[in-house]
């Protein structure tokens, strides 16, 4: 049996939070959803540092832009900068839909881009196709060479 | 001559006014500015000062008429800047308020899918009023986006095919045409310089209207265009329930709405964003219509890219 997968959110309204929680019960998947609220306690999470030592490495980053600063962009820049982190999918779920934004996300190196639909019905199947995706239809990296890449593989 | 550019606001004197006192005393000396206002006495009047600003350029030689001028175009310029400001505030206020909205609704909507039935009628009650207010306020505040977006497209005008346009118009619309059975019939249409976005938005709103406002028999809705002059003329023309002529002059109003909600939803913005594109394009929109005998709504678009205007000498 594959363990559930693993999603972290990158979101500091907790209304939203609750909504994505929310969409995702009781889904086929039964992804385990962790939510941080700003950019540096996301980056001590993904790194396992700081009171996040124990956690397991997340299978998906879902990550808001309005984040007090560092704002979402400069966490997608630095988190694609860094060798280790960047196999992480990262999908950026805005309330935003302008073309700044998009092209800005698609650049930085999200992996997509999906705006949060304002209607209830919409919201749930967006997030649940965007689980339906990632661990339904896309191959993810295996978890262990994640850690293993880091001594075999020289920094591209 | 001296063109309104030389003067500037508060440049002055304009003219020297000299009152005569008694013989043997020097005049009284007045400066009028430019800006209209009347300096007192001038402490150094002596003739030969005088003398000397009259013959130096110390007089602005500004008529009355470039003086008008110039208030004229600062007057044309500060309504400009605040017609600008107003126009922002309305982006980023209806943009703005997205975002708490964005809340309430999908919020109700789930107490609505999760609670209904479980509290008591009345709670059912309360958050129906509350998922419907928030449900219309969501599209309010979408058509007042909508309508402070014309006009900013930041990319220059295209060549617009109508046709195009009216067959993608006519798919979206598509529920409604089969739900009413409605004909909608276009004869062959111009392409136009234009914003396509803007062109759909105009089209589907006309349309759309000619569907929602549709009388007893079935709905049919003719799209023509012709040429007038430097301009098209199209029409929109539907068999509907038609606009009684006190009524007419008043639609193309933000938020005026002739019919209650229950009877004909909607938020009285769609004919304000038809007028609105069509103004910018330096075209003219109107309605004829008679009550219970069908509307048509005209407006006139460029056929070419309208030239900057000349500058003056």
């Amino acid at each position: 049996m594959m363990p559930a997968p693993e999603i972290l959110v990158v979101d500091d309204n907790p209304a939203d939070v609750t909504l994505i929680r929310e969409s995702l019960a009781g889904t086929f998947y039964q992804s385990s959803v962790h939510s941080v609220s700003d950019a540096a306690t996301a980056m001590d999470y993904l790194k396992r540092e700081g009171k996040y030592k124990t956690t397991v490495r997340p299978d998906l980053v879902i990550l808001d832009l309005k984040l007090s600063t560092p704002d979402g962009h400069s966490f997608l820049a630095k988190l694609k900068s860094e060798v280790d982190l960047r196999p992480i999918p990262v999908v950026v779920f805005s309330s935003s839909k302008s073309a700044a934004d998009i092209t800005r996300s698609y650049e930085l190196g999200a992996n997509s881009y999906v705006s949060k639909p304002a209607d209830l019905k919409r919201f749930f199947s967006a997030v649940r196709a965007i689980e339906e995706f990632w661990f339904g239809y896309a191959s993810l990296p295996p978890k262990e060479t994640h850690e293993r890449s880091r001594y075999s593989h020289s920094a591209d | 001559m001296a063109s309104a550019e030389t003067c500037k606001p508060g440049h002055k004197p304009r003219l020297l006014l000299l009152e005569e006192n008694e013989p043997g005393e020097d005049p009284t000396v007045q400066e009028l500015a430019c800006d209209g206002s009347m300096s007192p006495s001038h402490p150094e009047h002596s003739p030969e000062k005088l003398h000397h600003w009259l013959s130096s350029n110390h007089i602005c030689p500004c008529g009355p008429r470039q003086y008008a001028e110039r208030e004229l175009a600062h007057k044309l310029e500060e309504l400009a800047r605040s017609n600008h400001e107003l126009e922002q505030f309305a982006y980023v206020a209806s943009h703005d308020l997205r975002e708490p909205l964005r809340m309430v609704a999908p919020y109700t909507q789930l107490l609505a899918e999760r609670y209904r039935g479980k509290l008591d009628k009345n709670a059912d009650q309360y958050i129906e009023y509350a998922t419907d207010g928030a449900l219309r306020m969501q599209a309010l505040i979408q058509d007042l986006l909508t309508l402070s977006r014309v006009g900013r497209e930041p990319v220059p005008l295209q060549p617009v095919d109508c046709n195009a346009v009216i067959a993608e118009v006519v798919r979206d619309l598509e529920p409604t045409i089969s739900e009413s059975g409605a004909l909608i019939q276009f004869g062959k249409l111009p392409t136009v310089p234009a914003h396509p976005s803007e062109m759909r938005r105009l089209f589907q709103n006309l349309i759309g209207n000619a569907l929602k406002f549709r009388g007893k028999e079935r709905p049919v809705i003719r799209v023509l265009a012709e040429p007038a002059g430097r301009h098209w003329r199209f029409s929109v023309t539907d068999n509907g329930i038609g606009i009684a002529a006190e009524c007419q002059a008043n639609i193309f109003k933000i938020f005026e709405r002739l019919h209650t909600r229950s009877e004909y939803p909607g938020n009285g913005i769609g004919l304000a964003i038809c007028q609105k594109i069509v103004e910018q394009y330096d075209g003219k929109i109107w309605v004829e219509s008679q009550l219970g005998r069908g509307s048509s709504f005209r407006f006139t678009l460029p056929k070419g890219v309208p030239e900057p205007p000349e500058s003056e000498s």
